[in-house]
């Protein structure tokens, strides 16, 4: 049957087989937003916007030191405020043992960082437990704080937010303050303070990791030419516009949730483990997300659980519902960042272009990323090494923001940049030069891609002549600080590139029922964080059945048993869509068995409506079933489903199926060689007095596979452009070195960029078919905000003729370049 | 945010009785965009007792050309000023400033008054639940010494010419700097005083201007530029909207033919007030401009400055700065 | 019975789509917090609450304004507009950002609205200058820029034709 039905079974190392040969939908412009409206016109619910009857609102109290244990706490004037119904202290015997953890629950199979190939390569040294190297999160509501702002000590629920907040503020905490470090190479050296003592007292290591390809030193020696440089990246965070809040209400034995996540059945999971409540007794709402961008997903802190328990507890106590809500400064403190990461590069590379050797040593502030994957999955540099180390501080937890890539991303574009500088080469034809996979060339990838049935296409080939000319590159592209424009302003053009992310990861499921009018709902709960998911879906699911898009919908705010994946590595379509091809199609056969089967109800046999003919014969079109051979023959589907489902009364029996789709293990799948590459290219002008920088041109050529939604993917392309650019040229946290007290808690201080700071965006989709994921895609969401700073990076060198080795790249750091360059009489 | 009594003043006469009732303690709220937010912030350790709304007073909003001077009600919002045909042709680098405070939103309901008078933005001082008592906000405990935390912190927004009783934040106005090259003159409650006057001596850190707390501005005068002037302005900052100044600068130039006969020059964000190079002023009258020129002035409009560890960029910047706006200038016409 | 203490918590009339409510509010409310808290309004966001986003924008007797810098003791006796207004008037500016995926998560998106309504009030056909001047104090996390002024073009067309 599976043959017939075409659908693709769990088996990571094989490509779509079942892509049709045409589409009436997918890939077609011009279908509106499905959720486009509500939007636009405020009546899309957020969980900020939820509001019950006889709701409370809680707050939480934020340390103001970013190292502390509390020592005695008086909320006796707090109780007595105006107001206030419940507090939660962190002496509450109810909060022992509540860990804000999420490993090795007894529900997940432990699913580990998964953070590319090197994770299969590498050589693993943890100082601490695996739990307490995911940044072991202490309690729920505990007795200290390990950074400033972390929420801690005391819970007050009361009738308004205003009331809430006047009772926190006459609460009396008595501090220990404790010794804190903020730099991670400060952190590192001897007699450094331990930044967590609860976890690691002898020293401020978290993890080391080794991972070794070839013989870099070796090749160094037989290399014709060495470089060493360094870069620094400064921390950056989601800045995400919808504050975070949840609500819970206990109704008897039964506890409702409202949550504001990312991964919200993960929060609920790890709820019910804390609490000791059926998963059944639970049910969750995923209201609207005001984003998400990956960083809400960090187990170990507040805004997973936590705040669920906390919320539950109190609702559990007053019989009221409790929301529990940061405020905007509560958000950029208690939810995770990118952290810090410093590398030092020594690159070996021959006069013709090819890279023989990378080494890199990074050191990264809690948890980062390597630096060295890119090298692993798309270039065919034989020798590569990696030494990583994790320094304990006390700055809030970091987690992969938009995305897990980052550093990767950076340390390519900055080796590919710097070595197409040091031989004074095009830095395109540096990259084709060496694109490849795990060490290995073009040839080895061809023959790969042909056992492995995708067409036989160079991806980097293909698009770097698209951008090329979208950006006039080979007039433009010019030495570095060799071009100064009539307004006196330095011009600069760069480069980078980059393979497409990815369809590695997850399982999916979804159902679909069909109503006695011929519509279909999709059946599944997903976290909406705005990548147009229900426009998709239900595009795929009427073109897979034979509907017109109208004719479906999805409403994925409420738990019905399945679970779409939310964006994870932006694999979620590869393998969200699999699934519900798969259920499209099963649903599809159903209604055409039904209309050449009759219904027998006790006496009364209800007639096929083809008799005679058999499934094969027929085909779904526009929502009407026709005989294929002569389509004058036909019947409404709506007639046949109302028939088939014996409606008496409203009650029926259902026309409805399901799918399931696994793309590979939780991690990484080893072989599965990324096919798709993506390419950037950005022109700045730079004002060589003030050091101010103007990106005047954007452009993104993303090799996504086959694009299900034009509009949709191009929306990640210029919305990641504006986000790359801002983390390029403005955006950081930025910590008090005294302190450790953050500095950019609001919008004006942590600087998310304008439509005013890029000038043109180009956004320019290519269509190979080379993706693993469904009909031959692969992921979008989150190349562009993770390449970008890069190839800005590169843009600005083009201008100045200097590097500016730390980012963000501000107009300080720009004039610093700038006399540098001069000093060595480049400009 | 703690709660603090509010009146709506229907005369300046009440609002300034109400004020003075308040014995300091009661500030005026115009367009509520600065205030608001410190007290969302509970920056202060003794937040303001109240509020004095004086937009219920009539009168004290638009822009009147009279004279040789333009009148400009301390209420008049500053996208109202921005989009002012007079003050974009004769007042150009007021209405460039007024164009580039904060976000459209902010200008259509910030006032000229407040810009003016607004408060720092050093973001120690802004810190939320006043986590840094600093020394501009004084009141220190017993025992307790109060300190400048951005002097050994991250002082990459601060002053570039000094501390003033150990306090390093800037005044972050954008308007200031055009107000003063264009010589305007603030008439309040109390008095008619030049705007470049209003800001207290170095012995006052915690005061942005000199202003009483029961003295009310209500009307900016501007006298008519020389027609053979010109004006500009530019903002330096990390975004092309939304932010304050890294460093900003407005300069009016008077020519003679390519003759520079009269100039003025007014810096902001460099000092705890705005700051005018007196001796690039000097070095630029009576000769012509030529862009050699302007690099000299901005050399000599950052003499004296003294650089915290990490604002010497700030150095080169104005410089840079006061040279573009010098060429600016010249080219308008 | 509240307290009516001088300078303190009092009744005010809110003039909000036309519609007149009386409420009592405290000085230190602002009107963000009335409209979306308290009255349900819940198409007037609250993001950044310092007035550097833009999510809060409603419309006060033609200006677009942040809501959440504004006292609420202050917004009496003024015409508020807010997004729910515009979209139960069917303002093409609704079709026409749904048409052009001017959204993603949506958080800011009615923001964006107001302001492009505010923008289209006063001048009916604005180039993409215009456009991004209007938004410049508007904050799209995600990124949807150039899809605002794609939106808001469209928009404006459809309203020439409506009026032809």
């Amino acid at each position: 049957m599976s043959d017939e039905l075409n659908i693709m079974e769990s088996e990571p190392l094989v490509r779509d087989r079942y892509v049709p040969k045409e589409f009436k939908l997918v890939g077609k412009r011009g279908v509106q937003r499905r959720d486009g409206k509500e939007k636009a016109g405020g009546k899309a619910l957020y969980t900020r916007d939820v509001a019950l009857p006889g709701m409370l609102y809680c707050r939480l109290l934020a340390s103001p030191h970013a190292h502390a244990r509390i020592v005695k706490l008086d909320t006796s004037k707090a109780e007595k405020a105006p107001g206030v119904r419940a507090i939660l202290r962190y002496d509450d015997p109810e909060l022992e043992g509540k860990a804000l953890e999420g490993l090795e629950t007894k529900f997940n199979a432990g699913h580990i960082a998964s953070d590319g190939q090197a994770f299969l390569h590498g050589k693993f040294e943890l100082a601490v437990t695996q739990e307490q190297w995911m940044q072991g999160g202490g309690r729920v509501l505990d007795g200290f704080a390990w950074w400033e702002g972390e929420q801690c000590g005391v819970a007050i629920a009361a009738d308004t937010i205003r009331q809430a907040e006047d009772a926190l503020a006459l609460v009396e905490v008595e501090w220990e303050i404790l010794p804190h470090v903020l730099d991670p190479i400060e952190s590192l050296k001897p007699g450094a303070p331990p930044a967590i003592e609860e976890i690691n007292k002898k020293n401020n290591i978290i993890r080391k990791v080794k991972i070794e390809e070839g013989d870099v030193e070796k090749a160094f020696k037989e290399s014709d030419q060495v470089i060493e440089f360094s870069i620094k990246r400064e921390p950056y965070t989601a800045a995400e516009p919808e504050p975070m809040s949840n609500v819970v209400l206990w109704r008897g034995d039964n506890v409702e949730i409202w949550a504001h996540q990312q991964q919200a059945y993960d929060g609920k999971m790890l709820f019910c483990a804390k609490m000791g409540i059926p998963l059944n007794y639970v049910k969750l709402h995923i209201p609207h997300q005001g984003s998400q961008f990956g960083h809400g997903g960090n187990p170990m802190m507040h805004h997973t659980h936590g705040l669920h328990v906390i919320s539950a507890i109190l609702s559990k106590r007053t019989g009221r519902p409790v929301k529990t809500l940061y405020d905007r400064r509560d958000t950029f403190y208690g939810l995770s960042q990118d952290a810090e990461a410093n590398t030092k590069f020594k690159v070996g590379f021959n006069k013709d272009g090819t890279i023989t050797a990378v080494k890199l040593d990074t050191i990264v502030a809690k948890m980062g990323q390597y630096g060295i994957d890119h090298f692993m999955d798309n270039t065919r540099i034989p020798n590569l090494l990696l030494n990583y180390l994790e320094a304990q501080c006390n700055i809030p937890p970091a987690w992969w923001m938009r995305c897990e890539q980052n550093h990767n991303a950076f340390c390519l574009s900055a080796v590919f940049d710097h070595v197409a500088d040091a031989l004074e080469m095009d830095p395109v034809e540096v990259a084709l030069k060496n694109d490849g996979v795990e060490g290995r060339d073009m040839a080895y990838l061809a023959a790969f891609k042909k056992d492995h049935g995708f067409q036989v296409r160079d991806s980097l080939a293909e698009i770097v002549e698209k951008g090329k000319t979208a950006v006039d590159w080979d007039a433009k592209w010019h030495a570095p600080g060799k071009k100064v424009l009539p307004n006196g302003r330095l011009h600069g053009i760069g480069f980078t590139w980059d393979h497409e992310w990815d369809d590695i990861r997850g399982v999916s499921c979804v159902g679909l029922m069909v109503n006695v009018d011929g519509t279909v709902d999709i059946l599944a709960q997903k976290s909406d964080v705005g990548c147009d998911y229900m426009t998709t879906h239900c595009r795929i699911v009427a073109e897979e059945i034979g509907l017109p898009i109208e004719h479906v919908n999805w409403r994925h705010f409420e738990e019905c048993g399945f679970q779409m994946m939310t964006p994870d590595g932006s694999c979620n379509l590869c393998v969200d869509a699999y699934a519900s091809i798969a259920a499209a199609r099963k649903v599809r056969r159903k209604i055409l068995e039904y209309a050449v089967t009759p219904t027998t109800l006790i006496d009364i046999e209800y007639p096929a409506e083809f008799p005679g003919y058999k499934v094969e014969d027929l085909e779904i079109v526009d929502g009407i079933v026709r005989v294929k051979a002569d389509p004058s023959v036909q019947c409404p589907l709506s007639e046949v489903v109302k028939r088939a489902t014996v409606e008496q009364a409203g009650t029926r029996a259902p026309v409805f199926d399901w799918a399931w789709h696994r793309q590979g293990r939780y991690g990484v799948q080893e072989g599965r060689h990324r096919l798709c590459r993506q390419c950037y290219f950005a022109e700045v002008e730079v004002d060589p007095d003030t050091g101010e920088v103007e990106v005047t041109k954007f452009v993104s050529v993303n090799d996504v596979g086959l694009a299900v939604s034009p509009e949709s993917c191009e929306g990640q392309q210029y919305g990641g452009a504006y986000m790359g650019v801002g983390r390029c040229l403005g955006e950081e946290v930025v910590f008090d070195p005294k302190t450790g007290v953050k500095l950019t808690g609001d919008y004006i201080d942590y600087k998310v960029f304008t439509i005013r700071d890029i000038g043109k965006t180009v956004n320019i989709l290519h269509e190979s078919g080379m993706g693993w994921g469904a009909y031959g895609l692969v992921g979008i969401g989150e190349d562009i905000a993770t390449v970008a700073p890069g190839v800005v990076g590169n843009a600005l060198h083009n201008a100045i003729g200097e590097w500016v080795d730390e980012h963000p790249v501000t107009p300080a750091r720009v004039l610093a370049a700038i006399d540098k360059a001069r000093e060595k009489g480049i400009l | 945010m703690r709660r603090f009594k509010h009146f709506d003043a229907s005369s300046l006469d009440e609002a300034v009785s109400l004020l003075a009732r308040f014995e300091g303690r009661a500030k005026v709220i115009a367009g509520g965009t600065d205030i608001v937010g410190t007290l969302k912030d509970s920056v202060l350790p003794e937040p303001y007792e109240a509020l004095v709304n004086i937009k219920t007073i009539p009168g004290l909003e638009g822009i009147r050309n009279g004279a040789g001077v333009l009148k400009i009600g301390a209420l008049t919002r500053l996208e109202d000023i921005a989009h002012n045909e007079t003050v974009q042709t004769k007042y150009a680098a007021l209405a460039q400033a007024a164009r580039v405070v904060a976000t459209p939103h902010i200008r259509e309901m910030g006032t000229i008054a407040g810009n003016i008078c607004q408060n720092t933005r050093c973001w120690y001082y802004r810190c939320a639940h006043n986590r840094f008592h600093c020394v501009r906000k004084g009141h220190a405990a017993p025992g307790q010494s109060l300190e400048c935390f951005a002097s050994d912190g991250d002082n990459r927004y601060h002053s570039i010419f000094g501390d003033v009783k150990d306090c390093l934040a800037v005044n972050p106005s954008d308007t200031i700097p055009a107000l003063i090259a264009l010589g305007a003159t603030l008439k309040t409650t109390k008095r008619s005083i030049a705007v470049k006057d209003i800001f207290p001596p170095s012995d006052e850190p915690t005061k942005m201007t000199i202003i009483d707390s029961d003295e009310i501005v209500i009307e900016v005068e501007i006298p008519e530029p020389q027609a053979s002037s010109r004006s500009a302005y530019h903002k330096v900052a990390i975004r092309k909207s939304i932010d304050f100044p890294i460093v900003n600068c407005a300069a009016v130039v008077d020519f003679e033919g390519d003759v520079v006969k009269d100039c003025h020059i007014c810096l902001n964000a460099v000092h705890y007030k705005p700051y005018v190079p007196e001796r690039a002023e000097a070095l630029l009258e009576g000769e012509p401009l030529t862009d050699e020129q302007a690099a000299t002035a901005g050399e000599a409009a950052v003499w004296g400055a003294k650089p915290l560890p990490m604002n010497s960029y700030k150095i080169t910047m104005a410089k840079g700065l006061v040279k573009k706006i010098l060429i600016a200038c010249r080219e308008a016409g | 019975m509240p307290d009516f203490e001088e300078g303190g918590a009092r009744e005010v009339t809110l003039k909000i789509n036309g519609d007149d409510f009386r409420i009592l509010v405290e000085p230190r409310e602002n009107l963000r917090e009335v409209l979306h808290d308290r009255l349900g309004f819940t198409g007037t966001k609250e993001m950044c609450d310092r007035g550097a986003c833009g999510s809060c924008t409603v419309i006060m007797d033609g200006r677009p304004v942040v809501s959440c810098m504004m006292l609420a003791v202050e917004a009496g006796g003024h015409d508020i507009e807010t997004v729910e207004d515009i979209e139960r008037k069917q303002h093409p500016l609704i079709e026409t950002y749904a048409d052009h995926n001017a959204m993603q998560c949506g958080y800011c998106t009615p923001g964006f609205v107001v302001t492009a309504k505010a923008l289209l009030d006063r001048n009916p056909d604005p180039d993409e200058e215009a456009i991004k001047s209007a938004l410049e104090g508007n904050i799209c996390r995600c990124g949807t820029y150039p899809a605002h002024i794609w939106a808001i073009q469209a928009a404006a067309n459809r309203l020439k034709t409506r009026e032809a």
